[in-house]
């Protein structure tokens, strides 16, 4: 099964969100649940980065890069970066994988690399 | 609406209190009652974002308002992420203005420092999205690195005038006696020296150890009232004259552009208005420099210096105290310290001390009109208030 992450387009007025949320943010007209999901793209240009040194407990590891994204669609997306040197403006590719592991549970989220 | 004062003013040392949260609330209220000499509170507002979590303490308004001796006064607590204590003021602000009491306190404490300063930060990082930012390992500190990477490359903002706003707010904490940092720094010792890599490492590129709050324990509070409980008080007229307060998107990859503040535009915008005053009115503000890059861009959204030019600002020292705008001579969140629910109050209490005239060596000369910016979330809830002194 291959694993995707939705944005959420509004059936009123076509305007796409990332996350969900229950009222669209430019008709403000929908009804509940008046949304089609779509898969994100995964290709897209990195808007701006981080390397995070100061790590919540769960990550065992020295450093984490993160970013956000704006895909081929125009949404923006938060993500984990996994490129060696990271630049604003360069072209990334995002995949679906375990961006975060608890005792009993796997969260998936996007991690981009450099496309 | 009627008029609202600050009659009376309370504040605990902020940096590592061994005492349990509902007093650090309680001690900032005690020391406003004795400034005012106000013993009769009305209402009591509470301003906290850990208790629960962090102190394992719920229901904290009941304890305070019990360990105060204040029953049977109605007391509330109020959460609003790093927000709580100007939501608080705000909420005691409108109690007074529609006439439904004459008298209030509002308190803010917290205690962050009983756990270890990941978990500090993780309980603040609980207030990012869940599933498109927190499980990613998103905190406030890696936001506001992307949020500075962004300013940097658009602006021309370096690590020097970042450095700059660490370097300035913590000479101004040596004025405070109850500032957590009490360490003068420099430039040179922070970027340039060979040590630099090891006392001033990156925690989110490229925003630095000295770039960030530290984490603190503490306590403020302020009583509220209306105009006439002020007057007979004999104490110097201090009126809260605007309070203004907007929200912005949960995720900060959804704003339309990433490098602007809107909500803090919004609200200092609201607070001035009602206020009826404009930027360049203001003799002394207070913003929320959790992180240093925020100082210069609120400088810019509460309109004291055109956007993108709030380092140059910086660079001429009109920020510094004796300068043209002093900002955050209490040492700011920076220098004072961050306890996260005191922080909005204690904003207050600089401003009310500062335009009494009382605020010693760090007395900022002819104070009239005065500003806060107290940042939730990264700017997705923001309370301004402006203070005028009579």
């Amino acid at each position: 099964m291959k694993r995707e992450i939705y944005a959420y387009r509004c059936r009123r007025c076509g305007e796409l969100h990332y996350p969900y949320r229950m009222v669209c943010r430019k008709c403000r007209e929908n009804d509940h649940n008046e949304f089609d999901p779509e898969p994100l793209p995964r290709e897209g240009i990195l808007v701006t980065h981080t390397d995070l040194y100061a790590l919540p407990a769960v990550f065992e590891i020295r450093k984490l890069g993160l970013g956000i994204v704006e895909l081929s669609n125009g949404v923006r997306i938060t993500g984990q970066l996994r490129v060696e040197e990271p630049k604003i403006g360069m072209k990334v590719r995002g995949e679906v994988e375990v961006v975060r592991s608890e005792m009993y549970s796997d969260y998936y989220g996007m991690v981009f690399y450099e496309a | 609406m009627r008029e609202v004062y600050v009659a009376g003013i309370g504040i605990t040392s902020f940096s590592r209190l061994e005492f349990p949260l509902s007093e650090i609330a309680a001690y900032p209220v005690m020391m406003a009652m004795k400034d005012s000499g106000l013993k009769d509170i009305e209402h009591l507002y509470v301003a906290n974002m850990g208790g629960g979590r962090v102190n394992h303490q719920t229901g904290l308004a009941s304890a305070v308002a019990d360990t105060l001796s204040l029953t049977p006064s109605g007391a509330e607590l109020i959460e609003n992420g790093p927000a709580s204590g100007g939501s608080a003021v705000k909420q005691g602000f409108m109690a007074v203005a529609s006439g439904m009491h004459n008298v209030v306190a509002v308190t803010g404490a917290e205690r962050m420092r009983e756990v270890n300063n990941l978990e500090a930060t993780d309980l603040v990082a609980t207030l990012t999205h869940p599933i498109a930012e927190y499980i990613y390992g998103v905190t406030l500190p890696s936001l506001a690195g992307m949020f500075t990477r962004l300013y940097m490359d658009r602006y021309g903002v370096t690590d020097r005038h970042l450095a700059m706003v660490a370097v300035k707010n913590q000479r101004h904490a040596l004025r405070n006696e109850f500032a957590h940092i009490q360490q003068e720094i420099t430039v040179e010792g922070i970027l340039d020296s060979p040590e630099a890599m090891t006392n001033n490492p990156y925690v989110a590129a490229p925003l630095r150890f000295f770039d960030c709050c530290p984490v603190s324990d503490g306590g403020a509070a302020v009583i509220l009232t209306s105009r006439e409980v002020a007057e007979a008080t004999g104490r110097p007229l201090v009126r809260l004259s605007g309070v203004g307060q907007a929200s912005d998107t949960h995720c900060v990859h959804e704003r339309e552009d990433p490098t602007e503040l809107l909500a803090v535009r919004r609200a200092a915008a609201g607070a001035m208005e009602m206020a009826g005053v404009e930027p360049s009115d203001v003799d002394v503000a207070e913003l929320h420099d959790a992180f240093t890059i925020l100082e210069i861009v609120e400088s810019e959204e509460a309109g004291f210096f055109p956007k993108g030019e709030g380092h140059l600002a910086l660079e001429r020292g009109d920020t510094e105290l004796g300068g043209r705008l002093p900002i955050n001579v209490s040492g700011g969140l920076k220098g004072r310290g961050h306890p996260v629910g005191a922080t909005g109050i204690a904003q207050v209490y600089e401003i009310a001390h500062q335009l009494r005239g009382e605020a010693g060596d760090r007395q900022v000369e002819g104070a009239r009109v005065g500003f806060t910016c107290n940042f939730g979330g990264f700017g997705n809830n923001v309370v301004c208030m402006v203070l005028a002194g009579e």
